[in-house]
Parts: structure tokens; sequence; C-alpha cells
């Protein structure tokens, strides 16, 4: 699922052709970014709000965009980082606090923390891949933090089925993960 | 890699984009850059907005525009890769029927993915069925079909070996044994002899037991049994009709789920078959009686559960012109869309349908080249049966597809079999199983 990321430089070079390109770029590493930005800030409006502008930064800067032998997933890290971290200044200069989980620092990202964060996209494009049902229940219990009442009202199946579907989504998950019995 | 706790995994999921950012943020960076090649398939459809659903979870599509008007989608464009297909919900009355309407499409889309085998599994998950497993071909791909949920069927391919045309010509040639299409078998017939188009081929936990209680109570011939380790087939012949019988046998577990058929059963007497099929152990469904249809008629389950219809026909033969001494009877919860499917697939014909004022098909009849399918819709304790079927038909591979274009799933890619018979597998939307075979 993880693809190497020299696979991406066809993608990268038919992108800077052609702007329209870039949406598998996107489709690619939408995860990866994604859950690096939600791995260092608290709230989901903040991370969506980093995560585009990540991608708008690098839509923009693509054309300038040199391949140096450094994966394209790479520079992508490095502009989320970058984001997080002026993201933190910003904010605690202007409340006097920061949003971010780390203190703010320009320094690139640790290895384990991008460890970190391919792992958590792993399971989000798992997720993705989930039969339909098991997938809305996931969706509404963990990304709406729904109860199972609500969830069962909102895709009009029973508390108990609601139950069950999350059981085997998560089984599922984390099988595809490589877990542990607990 | 890490192992993972139930915990853990749901504390992962807390950071869980929404799916809406993820469109919406897709669509935001390529604003107003529409794909637009010179041509684009046009796939109606009966659910317009659910079939874009699943072709986004399927194919990974993502939807490009879509226009809504009155409850209904006259044209969305989804995108795939670098393929613009627009889909539209159908508009029969205009002219514009989808699949499902006119019962399937003669067009194809193939699709080029980087793993074969996990888009199909992908497109499954999402609701599509397989039409053809994935495998590899001569001409230097792998690949397998699948039929969407709303009648289209994909061809999902990956090229493993780029190859000139000729080189394919030259590979199809090896494997056909000469410079072309083989030539034509005329010289021996497709069907074995003494066998009809179609044939029964009910499968039993005890198939010897089977035939030695079709010889005590109907009279039965047995023509062939062949034992292995993993399992029996028998063949026997009752009145103008052959039976197939597989199975397993004492001491021989079966290889498949036995399922009961229902059969109609034409004997020249009646009430004495009922008398020795009760005596070679069937339990009574109903005692011999005049039926209003003209017939003497009573009915009896077998030691192995199938279900016997057996009668005797007043008038000069106790056959009725047009029957067969042994026909399969289906119940079917409807019949008519078991018909159309076995008018397409198969092209049965001489369709003679009885109903009451209410539209239940009571009884009903085809043929498929000589043989004759009854069925009756199901109601009371007769509920459907799905039966197993063995089809004798000129082109295997010919009518394979035709099966899978009608609907059928496939079971058994057509191939060449040691016995002497080139053979396809297929199970229709009913639940029946049908092999198709030819001689060869």
């Amino acid at each position: 699922m993880t693809e190497p990321a020299d696979d991406d430089r066809p993608l990268v070079q038919a992108a800077q052709r052609d702007r329209s390109r870039f949406a598998d770029l996107y489709d690619r590493h939408f995860e990866r970014v994604y859950a690096f930005v939600a791995g260092r800030v608290r709230s989901r409006d903040v991370a969506e709000e980093l995560t585009a502008e990540v991608f708008h930064k690098a839509l923009g800067a693509l054309p300038k965009y040199e391949w140096r032998g450094a994966p394209f997933a790479a520079w992508l890290i490095r502009i989320a980082a970058n984001a997080v971290a002026d993201r933190a200044v910003r904010a605690s200069r202007e409340q006097g606090a920061a949003d971010s989980r780390e203190p703010a620092s320009g320094d690139l990202p640790a290895d384990v923390e991008i460890e970190r964060a391919e792992e958590r996209a792993r399971l989000f494009r798992f997720v993705d891949g989930l039969p339909r049902d098991q997938r809305a229940v996931i969706v509404e219990r963990f990304v709406h933090e729904r109860s199972i009442r609500e969830t069962a009202a909102r895709i009009g199946k029973s508390e108990g089925a609601v139950k069950q579907l999350q059981i085997r989504a998560l089984h599922e998950l984390r099988a595809r993960m490589g877990g542990a019995h607990a | 890699m890490p192992k993972y706790s139930q915990r853990d995994i749901e504390r992962l999921l807390g950071d869980l984009p929404r799916p809406e950012f993820r469109a919406r943020l897709r669509k935001d960076l390529m604003p107003g850059v529409a794909i637009r090649p010179s041509a684009a398939p046009i796939l109606r459809v009966r659910g317009a907005a659910a079939a874009i659903d699943f072709y986004v979870r399927a194919f990974g599509a993502h939807e490009q525009m879509r226009f809504e008007a009155g409850g209904t989608i006259p044209h969305a464009e989804i995108v795939i890769g670098d393929a613009l297909l627009v889909v539209a919900d159908e508009n029969p009355e205009y002219g514009f029927p989808g699949p499902e309407t006119v019962g399937g499409s003669t067009v194809g889309i193939r699709l080029d993915v980087d793993d074969v085998d996990a888009a199909i599994r992908r497109a499954v998950d999402a609701g599509a069925r397989v039409a053809r497993p994935a495998s590899d071909q001569f001409y230097g791909e792998r690949s397998g079909q699948v039929f969407d949920p709303f009648g289209y069927r994909w061809t999902l391919t990956k090229v493993i070996e780029t190859m000139a045309v000729d080189e394919m010509q030259r590979r199809m040639a090896s494997m056909t044994g000469a410079g072309g299409p083989r030539p034509p078998r005329a010289a021996v017939s497709h069907i074995p002899a003494g066998f009809h188009t179609v044939t029964a081929y009910p499968r039993v936990a005890d198939a010897p037991a089977l035939v030695e209680f079709l010889k005590r109570a109907f009279g039965a011939e047995q023509t062939m049994i062949a034992k292995s380790e993993s399992g029996v087939h028998a063949e026997v012949r009752l009145g103008d009709s052959m039976l197939k019988i597989g199975g397993g046998a004492s001491g021989i577990a079966a290889a498949i789920e036995p399922a009961p058929t229902a059969f109609h059963l034409y004997v020249p007497d009646v009430d004495a078959a009922y008398e020795r099929a009760l005596a070679a152990g069937a339990e009574s469904m109903g005692a011999p009686q005049d039926m209003v249809y003209g017939e003497r008629g009573c009915g009896v389950k077998d030691p192995s559960g199938n279900v016997w219809y057996v009668a005797t026909a007043k008038g000069a033969s106790h056959q009725p012109p047009g029957a067969q001494s042994l026909m399969v009877f289906l119940h079917p919860r409807r019949a008519e869309p078991v018909i159309a499917f076995m008018q397409r697939a198969f092209g049965a014909t001489g369709v003679e349908k009885f109903a009451s004022p209410d539209g239940v098909v009571h009884h009903a009849q085809l043929r498929i080249g000589d043989a004759v399918i009854e069925m009756g819709e199901a109601n009371g304790p007769y509920q459907p049966m799905p039966a197993r079927f063995y089809l004798y038909v000129e082109h295997v591979d010919a009518a394979f597809w035709k099966a899978i274009g009608a609907g059928a799933t496939a079971t058994n890619e057509p191939a060449d079999q040691p016995y002497g018979e080139r053979m396809a597998g297929v199970k229709d939307p009913f639940g029946n199983q049908w092999f198709i075979a030819a001689r060869l």
C-alpha cells in the first residue's frame, strides 16, 4: 500500500507539464500529509487548514521543484513541517498559546515521527478500502464522534448491526496493520 | 512492523480525516482543470448517483462535475486516471435505456490498473461481481473482468509483457495447434448419443444410493458409474431422458454441499410407481390423484431429498406430446426473470406460461435445444430449489460468454477435460449451476 517514493518521478514530471495531473500526486500523498499534520495539531479544523495550505504551496512550487534524488514525499513533509511550525509561531504571538502539540521549531521532523505518520496514513488508506457499511460506521464513530445510537439512525441500521460492523471493521484494520492480540 | 492493539487502532482512528475534506481540497486544488478528451463513453444507468459512488469506491474515480435536474442526473462526469466517462440516469421513455432495462450492455470498458488482482478485490468489495477471475493472457496481459452493479462489464488489465501483434498471432496459433481457429468438427456431434441438450445433474450425499432408488422406484437403467477419491459420478436413463448424478458415496464425502432438486417424471403407471417409490424408501408428498390438467400424478421425496412429481398422462401415451420423460421443475420466486435469462443466455424458445389472474405463474415451460425445463413460482411448501444442469452446446466458449453477458457468474473457465469434453461452468442469478460442455 505504501508506494516506494521513486515511483513519483513520472507523476511529478507529468504534473509539471500539466497541472491537472497534480491530482495523481494528491491522491497518492493526501493521507501521508494529513497524518503528519494531524499528529502535530490538536483539532481537525486546524489539521484540515494546514493540509490545504501544504498542497496549495506544493502545487504553486511544483514548477520549481527539481529532482535531486530525495523523494517527493520528503519534500511534501518538509513543507508540512514548516507550515505546522509557522502556525505555532503565529498562534503563540496572537493568543499567547501554541496550538501545536510540540514546541514550535523549524527543524526537520525526526524519522520516528515520519514513521508514525506513515503508519497512520496506512491505516487511513485501509479504512478507505473497507466495505461500504463498515467504512460508514468508522467515519460516523471516529470522525464525527457519534454514539452507536446516532450512527445507527444515520446509516439506517440497528444498533446491534452498527456494533457488529464496528467490531468487524476494527478487527479487519488491526489484521491489515499486522496487529497483535492485546 | 509495530504491533497494534485494538486500543491503538481506535486511538489512531481519532485522527482519521473527514472524507468530504479530502474531496473538497482535491477540487479546490484543481479548479476548472477538467479532463476533456475528444471522445468519452456515456454510461446510462439506473441510479446514476449510486453508480458514481460505486465507481469512486471500486475504481478510484473522482467526480468532475454533476448536473442534476428534477431528482435525476442527466449528466455527470467522472475521471479515472486520464479517462473521462459520462454517467447519466437512464431515461427509457425518451429512448435512453440502461443495461438493466434492456438486459445487458454490448459495450465493455477496459481499465488499465497497476495490480489486477487487488483491483478486482477492491471492485468486489464495493459491490461488483466477478465475471472472469484474473489470469495471464497469451497476448501479454494479466486481466480479469467484473460486472458493476449497473450492468457494465469492466476488463481490469495490466500489460505484463509487451509484444508485437505478429507475436500474439504466433502464440494464438500455437495454442490452437494450427494457423488459425480450430477447424469445424462436423464429424462428431457435440452431444453424446442418448442425451438431450440439457441434462439434470443433481449432487447428493450418496450417489449410488440414489441410483439404487431410481432403479427400484422408477425402473431407471444405470449407464455408467465412476468412483474416485473425490466422489462418484453416475448416469442413468429414465424413459427418453438421461440423468447425471454427482456426489459422495458411503465412505466418500460429497465434494460440494448436496442440494436437492425437484423433478417432473412421466411413467406408464403412476400408481405402481408411487407404491414402488415408497417401498424403496421415499416419503409421500401426496398420493396419486387425477389432476385437472389431464394427468394422474403424485409426489414423493426420495431418501436423498429430491422431490419427484410423478405423473401418467391420460391419452394415447403416458407422456404428453412435447414433454420429456424427465424434466427439472424449478420453483423460482418469480418465473419471468428466469425465463428471460434462459432466453438471453441459452436461446430458450417455446415458452408457455399458465398464470392465475393474480399474476402468479403456476406453470411454465421452455425449450433449450431439444430439452424441456419446467417451472412454477414458489409458493407454500414449494420454495426455490436451485438445480444443476449439464448443457451441451456446439461452441463452449461462445456459450459461456453469452451466459456471462446475460448475467451469469463464472464458476469454471472453459477448459478441455480429460474425459473428452470441453467444459465451462456458470451460476445464474437464481442460484442454478450450469455446466456448458461439448464433446471434443
